[in-house]
């Protein structure tokens, strides 16, 4: 039934107030700031005209100038292939963590032991990364904790904190202590969700403990970790900024530059603006395309995903 | 972060046609010695108290008894309109209290007839900030930065003209006469204020010529009975001896800058030099360097360096020096009376002293030398004639030369609650002192150098001179002297770069032998187009 315009405004007015708040928010910090991606084609000069809008109208247009200084650029590849290898990694070794965590939370019969893990596991969440990389540097580093043990004990130094093959693994530890408590939260509301008679009445028909998970608690939870899932996927590119740029010297750049800090040093810090924007045009083409890849796939295995067109 | 947060949207790269655009152009600039020389305000110098050390330039005067009584040297208010001045400047430590809880910034804008609110922010970020701020177009009234940080930023000569105020007519030859503590500043400084044809800056001159020096904790070297090298092996030496990780004692900090100096690398414009048979080399390119990154290499291989230092980018060498965890750290010069200041409070017998300079080759040490001010001060654009006068008589107050009640408010406060006086009539700060000061009105405007004794630092004075004018002697010709120089980005890119590859060299993560080909990568992403540019500059100064 198709009502007029009028009616449906009289109708839905309320629900529209609710929302406009939100949609200036987006409008004005997501989509208006949007068009300043022109400048990835433009040589462009921040101090042209008389205006930061002069500037814009003023710049000299380049074409696809900056992406080919982008594309030409190995150490820009360099950083795409870090960023890909360390959020393949975590994908593997960090995204099922926070699962694991919170079956196991959700098992704990002591209400109390339950939430004292839980607020101890969510603290370092918030602390900076400098804190974090402090702490690690503190206790692993060479003039840390375990070195001085280790000298004192004339047993061979372990040398994690400088070594570049390792950093990988470094770096996603960081991270797993970071955030692998945070990452809980939203799986432990996903398993309150689950119909507590599921359980009865797998375990009336004889499913023991791994039976009831496989069946019951898996099941339950899968639809909130495609979302996740595919969620993190459209953020390939990103995988944070200051725990790369804290470490970088430690162990070089063929190791620890990413796609943010390759930014900062080539684009920012040399004022580069457009090979900048180019670079940040690139990552989000590359994160949409695989959103909308993961979307489908997760389409295929009957799963919601993040939106459906139907 | 930045420019990686601009992207909104995507679009799919597959069918663009690549090929037919232009690569981003922006190029260097350098104004002649010539030109320069058209602009410089008059130099009118005021002396209020006669030196006891009467130095040569590029060396300050020395004085070894504090004045009294002091001069007043301006006698009118600079501020007239009531209008709040914003300021932004650097410091290298704990951040101060800000207008209105901080009684030192009351006291001074009581004196200046007008509220000046400095934002101060941390030195080592300055960069960043700094570029964000260009770039959105958004400076305070009053923003002095690092010159350090300022030749780094590429198309500065446009960031000038569009944000800052041209200063010339103010300033410029006989005019400079309205603000005569300006007047005093040595033309030295005053020639790399110029931008474009234009007066832009005021400057705050440098005490010594030297970017850096070697300093060492003499008070732990002499309890280790180990004496100060004279030759690179013997600094080597040094580092083993002093080494001590059960004690979680290292002998260096970064020294890499000062290793170079010792095997005499060429330092101008970042390490330049006049080649044999014409043109230019740089630093990369000589013998001394390679030697030099071995050298330096080694005493990270062999463990010498503060491994917090090589783990991550937050270690803080001179912290880790005054605990004594560090003996030898490089830093400039301006570091060492503060460091001592304040130190000698907390560790009972702390004695910071800067290591003679040898060379490591045999004969004669090179030392670096630099001119240009440690800071640039710029006014906004478009304040109005007479809103820039008033800001430039706020820093005219600022540049009141030593020996007046103006520089003692400036530099230390008021009398009794930031500072209290020693026997010998110098000032000495409080706590209240240490915390409240940070530069919020000397770094925004500078003084005629001078380096005073004071009671908490005896011996500076002459220590200081000691190292100077023993120093001075092989001080290096700079090629570009006077020669405002904005160079080519593409330039000041690769250098970037080329310190990422030269560290992984360093820290041993790429052989030695690698250097050859991190020079030719050099030479081809920009290093030539810096040479050819430096080169026709050097040719159209008659160089």
């Amino acid at each position: 039934m198709n009502r007029s315009l009028g009616a449906r405004l009289n109708r839905d007015w309320p629900l529209l107030a609710m929302t406009a708040p939100a949609a200036l928010l987006l409008l004005v910090f997501h989509y208006v700031p949007t068009l300043g991606n022109v400048i990835a084609f433009q040589d462009y000069n921040p101090f042209m005209g008389n205006s930061a809008l002069d500037a814009f109208l003023h710049s000299d247009w380049i074409g696809l100038g900056n992406f080919e200084t982008l594309f030409d650029d190995s150490a820009f590849w360099d950083a795409v292939r870090n960023t890909l290898s360390i959020t393949l990694f975590q994908l593997v070794f960090f995204f099922p963590l926070p699962i694991i965590l919170a079956i196991l939370l959700s098992s704990v019969a002591s209400a109390k032991l339950r939430s004292f893990v839980q607020s101890v596991s969510y603290l370092p969440h918030f602390f900076s990364w400098v804190l974090v990389i402090t702490f690690f540097v503190q206790m692993l580093g060479g003039a840390g904790l375990l070195a001085q043990e280790l000298r004192r004990h004339d047993l061979p130094m372990w040398d994690v904190m400088t070594n570049p093959s390792t950093f990988i693994i470094l770096v996603t530890s960081e991270a797993v202590w970071k955030d692998v408590g945070w990452g809980t939260i939203i799986f432990l509301a996903a398993l309150a969700g689950i119909d507590p008679s599921l359980y009865e009445a797998a375990a009336v028909d004889g499913a023991g403990r791994w039976r009831r998970l496989w069946h019951v608690t898996l099941p339950g939870i899968r639809s909130v970790a495609v979302l996740l899932l595919i969620l993190r996927l459209g953020d390939g590119l990103s995988v944070g900024f200051e725990q790369y740029i804290l470490q970088r010297e430690a162990v070089g750049r063929q190791a620890a530059e990413v796609l943010d800090t390759y930014v900062y040093y080539q684009a920012i810090i040399p004022q580069q603006w457009g090979l900048g924007a180019a670079a940040g045009l690139f990552k989000a083409g590359i994160g949409l395309a695989l959103i909308l890849i993961a979307n489908k796939i997760a389409h295929g295995l009957g799963e919601q995903g993040v939106y459906s067109s139907r | 972060m930045g420019a990686g947060a601009v992207a909104g949207f995507g679009l799919g790269l597959g069918g663009w046609h690549v090929g037919c655009s232009k690569r981003a152009s922006a190029q260097g600039a350098a104004t002649s010695a010539a030109e320069i020389a058209a602009l410089l305000p008059e130099c009118r110098p005021v002396q209020l108290v006669l030196p006891d050390i009467e130095a040569q330039q590029p060396l300050p005067n020395g004085y070894l008894k504090y004045p009294s009584p002091l001069v007043r040297a301006i006698a009118d208010r600079p501020g007239r309109s009531g209008r709040t001045i914003k300021t932004m400047s650097p410091w290298w430590g704990p951040t101060p209290p800000g207008l209105g809880r901080n009684a030192f910034l009351d006291a001074v804008n009581t004196e200046l007839g007008i509220s000046v609110n400095p934002s101060v922010q941390d030195g080592n970020t300055f960069a960043d900030k700094l570029s964000a701020m260009l770039g959105a177009r958004d400076v305070p009234d009053v923003l002095a930065a690092p010159m350090w940080e300022i030749d780094k930023i590429p198309r500065f000569a446009d960031a000038v003209k569009a944000l800052f105020a041209d200063l010339t007519e103010f300033l410029s030859g006989k005019a400079v006469r309205a603000f005569p503590m300006l007047a005093t500043l040595p033309t030295v400084a005053w020639q790399y204020c110029v931008w474009g044809g234009r007066l832009a800056a005021v400057p705050f001159p440098r005490d010594n010529p030297f970017p850096w020096a070697l300093f060492y904790r003499k008070d732990l070297t002499d309890r280790a009975g180990v004496g100060v090298p004279k030759t690179i092996d013997e600094l080597y030496a040094f580092g083993k001896a002093m080494t001590d990780p059960a004690r979680g004692v290292w002998a260096f900090g970064g020294i890499f800058d000062m290793i170079q100096m010792l095997f005499k690398c060429p330092g101008s414009k970042g390490g330049w030099r006049k080649r044999v048979g014409g043109g230019l080399e740089y630093k990369f390119e000589t013998a001394e360097f390679r030697q030099a990154l071995e050298f330096t290499s080694r005493l990270f291989k062999d463990g010498m360096v503060h491994p917090d230092l090589v783990a991550s980018k937050g270690g803080d060498a001179m912290q880790l020096f005054h605990g004594g965890k560090i003996i030898a750290v490089q830093n400039g010069l301006g570091a060492w009376a503060g460091s001592q200041s304040e130190q000698s409070k907390v560790t009972a017998g702390y004695n910071i002293q800067p290591m003679p300079i040898f060379s490591a080759l045999g004969g004669d040490p090179l030392a670096w030398g630099a001119q240009d001010p440690v800071f640039y001060t710029f006014i906004k654009k478009g304040l109005g004639k007479e809103r820039t006068q008033e800001i430039l008589r706020v820093l005219d107050w600022c540049a009141a030369p030593f020996g007046s009640t103006e520089y003692e408010l400036n530099a230390y406060g008021v009398e009794g609650r930031h500072f209290t006086r020693a026997e010998d009539g110098s000032p000495v700060p409080t706590d209240l002192g240490r915390r409240e000061l940070a530069g919020q009105y000397s770094f925004i405007g500078g003084r005629v150098p001078v380096i005073v004794a004071t009671a908490d630092v005896p011996h500076f004075v002459q220590d200081f001179f000691a190292y100077t004018t023993s120093t001075i002697r092989y001080l290096e010709q700079d090629l570009f002297e006077g020669i405002k120089i904005a160079l080519p980005p593409n330039y000041s890119k690769t250098i970037i770069a080329t310190e990422d590859k030269l560290n992984d060299v360093l820290r041993g993560r790429r052989p030695l032998s690698d250097l050859h080909q991190i020079v030719r990568e050099w030479r081809n992403s920009g290093g030539d187009e810096g040479r050819a540019f430096l080169e026709k500059t050097l040719i159209r100064n008659g160089r």
